[in-house]
């Protein structure tokens, strides 16, 4: 076997970049990102609830991907960009998040992170999505509350807010 | 909610080889203790939901090198195993030369799962609902046996996946999908008769689940043929899948039905040795029989509905 495969192991230094800063982690190669940007950087907007990457809760973008963070693993994300809810406003409110603000997005609030994550992941693809695109877009996000009423017209907004300014 | 039991209990070491031949041999070495990875994602749920304890060693392929991108080669569209699914939904190669293989990406999991996933990861979970739609294309598959590369056909592949005693560990680098021949106006051979701007090329993919967004198949149903002007069956594939039921061609009714007219007596004929020949694995949601009946209307409306609007054309 020649030393090209190298192995990550136990303890392992993650070296990425969450919301715009170089971070390193000592952790586990296979440890869920969920797990570290919650326990071990403290940012919690990022949620964590079936943890079998269905809900989308835990939703971050990864290189401005909406990635479900409860499947992804440490080395994964190995000199990675990472943005969790929190490096989503570090600039002032983010449109999306206004839009959901103002068509009431969002009840308890518990899925509006990842929902947030998603639409931003959407929105910078593709500036002015179909029905069809949006549906798909959020597939991976449930809400329990709002029956997707305020979510899709939060969604229609921020779009539309997009082609304004563009 | 604390932190993941997995995680407090195991802590396997992961190996990033950068070819086919170091992967194969960490495999060799660490044997049942090893298990190769791409995106992890029906693993992480495996893992999650107790159906297999996390390995003390992950093999992670991603980093081997030509097996992330999707390429035309002298016999195909070559898929690379560590494509991400989502990128395969998004080519457009692939969408316009095998858009049932599109569609039935579309309705795996979510994006966002998909931006891990990987079709190769699909394809050697031997369960995937990527697999009837490429089942349907006649998809190869390039596996290597730590000596040399093979080809060989998915639905062959798969058969002896689902024999072997421990599963599918050969090690799977691409999927290669055939171009279809052209139904242009330049006649193709086609053993006794040509292929020709008279006939029509048909194709359907349909997963049925218990939700209408990102769901667990019940039933994943794929068609794809030749009809003549006069509804004759020139070409036919048939698969079927779904659920933990590893995909199938239906290859003896394929061939009973190749040559036929589309009628009510051949529809009826389609209906029955569906349901006979189709054995799906059932579980606490869906039986058996209920997978082979919907199987069974989902190829036979799809044949009806190929036929109908051939005739509409005329």
């Amino acid at each position: 076997m020649s030393e090209e495969a190298v192995k990550s192991e136990s303890p392992y230094v993650l070296r990425c970049f969450v919301n715009g800063k170089e971070e390193l982690i000592d952790t586990k190669p296979a440890a869920r990102l969920l797990t570290i940007v919650r326990d071990e950087l403290s940012l919690t907007g990022t949620k964590r609830s079936c943890e079998i990457g269905r809900c989308g809760a835990c939703m971050v973008l990864i290189e401005g991907k909406a990635v479900n963070s409860c499947l992804t693993m440490a080395y994964q994300c190995s000199e990675k960009q990472i943005t969790t809810i929190e490096g989503i406003a570090v600039q002032g409110m983010d449109p999306v998040q206004q839009a959901f603000l103002e068509e009431g997005g969002f009840q308890c609030g518990y899925c509006t992170p990842g929902m947030i994550i998603s639409v931003k992941a959407l929105l910078d693809e593709n500036p002015d999505p179909s029905d069809d695109e949006i549906a798909e877009a959020l597939s991976g996000n449930i809400c329990r509350c709002t029956g997707y009423g305020g979510i899709w017209r939060a969604v229609k907004r921020a779009a539309e807010g997009r082609r304004q300014t563009t | 909610m604390g932190m993941n039991i997995q995680e407090t209990i195991a802590s396997p070491l992961v190996w990033h080889p950068q070819t086919a031949a170091e992967a194969w041999q960490l495999k060799q070495t660490y044997d049942i203790e090893a298990v190769y990875t791409s995106g992890g994602t029906l693993l992480r749920t495996q893992w999650e939901s107790g159906i297999s304890a996390m390995p003390q060693h992950l093999i992670d392929l991603s980093a081997i090198r030509g097996l992330n991108e999707l390429r035309v080669g002298e016999a195909g569209l070559v898929v690379g195993g560590q494509t991400s699914l989502q990128s395969c939904r998004s080519n457009a190669l692939l969408s316009r030369h095998f858009p049932m293989v599109t569609e039935a990406i579309r309705t795996i999991a979510a994006p966002s799962v998909r931006q891990l996933a990987t079709i190769g990861g699909n394809v050697a979970s031997s369960i995937g609902d990527s697999i009837a739609a490429l089942l349907g294309y006649d998809a190869e598959v390039i596996w290597f046996d730590g000596t040399r590369e093979h080809r060989a056909l998915l639905s062959e592949w798969l058969h002896e996946a689902s024999a072997a005693k421990r599963g599918n560990e050969r090690l799977l680098l691409s999927v290669l999908l055939p171009f279809e021949e052209s139904l242009g106006e330049t006649p193709v051979s086609n053993g006794a008769e040509d292929l020709t701007s008279q006939m029509k090329r048909f194709g359907a993919y349909h997963k049925v689940g218990r939700r209408e967004a990102f769901t667990p198949s019940v039933v994943t149903a794929c068609i794809n043929g030749v009809l003549t002007c006069s509804n004759v069956i020139k070409q036919i594939r048939i698969a079927l899948g779904g659920g933990q039921t590893v995909p199938v061609r239906l290859e003896g009714l394929e061939k009973e039905i190749s040559g036929a007219d589309v009628d009510g007596q051949l529809l009826r004929h389609v209906y029955d040795r569906t349901i006979e020949l189709f054995e799906p694995r059932e579980d606490l949601f869906a039986s058996a029989a209920y997978r082979k009946s919907t199987a069974a209307n989902l190829i036979v409306s799809e044949l009806w509905k190929a036929a109908k609007d051939n005739t509409k054309q005329l």
